[in-house]
């Protein structure tokens, strides 16, 4: 499915959006996983390899991850869908490392957003303690839907700064075989952040056996393919 | 109270988008809360006025297992359990509901998904793959809220042991020892599969790169985490490709 150049972009752009809210406000299905975002923005920009690509890999920097309540953690969303679009800028072993970078950078800059929209909604209830405090119904509806409208405003702008910055390094992305060493190290970073957040989860029971035993049978998988 | 059952229900699956700092989660349950309550408000209006403000206080647990919460805290209002009672249930389940999710869920059944989601698309399985491993998923977390909400409107202020009693716990543990295993499986797959084209050159690169990760975060703990990491090495990669002569 390709939309075109202006389709497939404003696409990205509602992508982003939709991935972004879907992180923590609505409805928290999975979509926001840099796997899953891969893959949509790659078959918006008709390249479904270059977005299970880049997807995976950032993929293996989300499993480090728990996304726990009130902790403070990425949102890899919008730097996904803006990276999926970077790496379509040459060949993969060139650009892959970059697009990572940048998806990285936006990924915090995504949880600082978060944090903004949290205290924004702080703000909103300390505003309306005298309809909270009365049990008013549309007050809660109201700070509800407040919060709601404002990550769907954080994701949309996070998602057009993405899909922005990505379009306008497209052009002037440094190919040489000199990236092939950023790519290198990038899929080396990714897969030490996922194998460290696996080791980390495991403890030392039984899911670390277990776990060993995954990396076993996935060691030989990998060596008879 | 089956209209009011769907509608929370539908509530519950928005439940942190107000989240602040000050009530976490509270407020997302007390909108939930409102269609639960309303058979409330022509048999009790005062209670159901204070049921009210009481629906939006601070509360933070598992937003997939919130459900339980908010249909216990619904129940106990009709059976009018003590106000001070409620708050205390409130607090009480704030931490179980927040540990077991994050067991069953987040530690769980995401990096169990995504461990199989990168192994079905390293063999080739593309984007169905990933359409298949999202519909698992969300039916599976769908079916728990569901069964939370209907579990917590039926046992009330003693949600606490049908929890205990229910295939939560021993779900949660087992369904660690899958996610450790399928992580395991796709490390090394994700692994060759991202490597499939990088020449010979590359392979020490990549090798002391994941190296170097498990030594820093061995050492440094969560002050190196996966994005600060990543953002180091592969920046410094990049100014040592293009800042070199």
């Amino acid at each position: 499915m390709s939309l075109g150049p202006g389709g497939a972009i404003a696409g990205l752009v509602v992508w982003g959006t939709v991935v972004g809210v879907d992180l923590v406000s609505f409805p928290q299905g999975l979509l926001s996983r840099p796997l899953i975002v891969g893959a949509g923005a790659g078959m918006l920009l008709g390249n479904l390899e270059a977005g299970l690509r880049v997807g995976l890999l950032l993929e293996l920097f989300a499993l480090d991850v728990l996304p726990v309540g009130a902790a403070r953690y990425p949102d890899y969303g919008a730097g996904t869908v803006g990276a999926v679009l970077l790496s379509t800028a040459g060949p993969w072993e060139q650009t892959l490392g970059l697009a990572t970078l940048f998806a990285l950078g936006f990924a915090v800059l995504g949880g600082v957003t978060l944090q903004w929209l949290r205290r924004s909604n702080g703000l909103a209830l300390q505003r309306n303690a005298a309809g909270l405090a009365a049990g008013d119904a549309a007050t809660v509806a109201r700070l509800q839907f407040r919060g709601l409208a404002g990550d769907l405003f954080r994701s949309a702008m996070l998602s057009g700064a993405a899909v922005a910055a990505a379009q306008f390094l497209h052009a002037r992305v440094p190919l040489s075989d000199r990236a092939v060493l950023v790519t290198a190290v990038a899929i080396g970073a990714g897969v030490a952040a996922a194998a460290s957040g696996a080791l980390r989860g495991a403890g030392r029971g039984a899911r670390l056996r277990w776990l060993a035993v995954g990396v076993g049978i996935g060691l030989i998988a990998a060596l008879l393919r | 109270m089956t209209t009011g059952f769907v509608r929370a229900s539908l509530r519950l699956l928005g439940v942190q988008a107000s989240w602040n700092y000050e009530r976490m989660t509270g407020l997302g349950m007390g909108y939930a809360a409102e269609p639960l309550l309303e058979d409330l408000k022509s048999a009790d209006p005062a209670r159901h006025a204070e049921a009210q403000v009481r629906s939006a206080e601070y509360f933070n647990s598992h937003p997939y297992l919130a459900g339980l919460a908010l249909g216990a805290l619904a129940r106990a209002e009709y059976d009018l359990v003590p106000g001070s009672q409620i708050g205390r249930l409130r607090t009480a389940l704030t931490s179980p509901l927040g540990a077991l999710g994050d067991q069953l869920f987040w530690a769980g059944l995401v990096p169990a998904t995504m461990g199989a989601a990168i192994v079905a698309v390293v063999y080739g399985a593309g984007g169905w793959a990933l359409l298949v491993a999202l519909f698992i998923y969300n039916l599976c977390r769908m079916g728990t809220a569901v069964w939370a909400l209907r579990t917590g409107l039926e046992h009330g202020a003693k949600v606490g042991t049908a929890i205990g009693a229910s295939w939560l716990p021993p779900a949660a543990q087992r369904i660690g020892l899958l996610a450790g295993l399928l992580v395991g499986v796709a490390l090394p797959l994700s692994a060759a599969w991202l490597l499939q084209s990088e020449g010979a050159w590359e392979l020490p690169v990549v090798a002391g790169t994941v190296t170097l990760g498990l030594i820093a975060a061995w050492s440094l703990g969560p002050r190196v985490n996966a994005v600060r990491f990543g953002l180091a090495v592969i920046g410094l990669a990049a100014l040592l490709a293009w800042g070199l002569p």
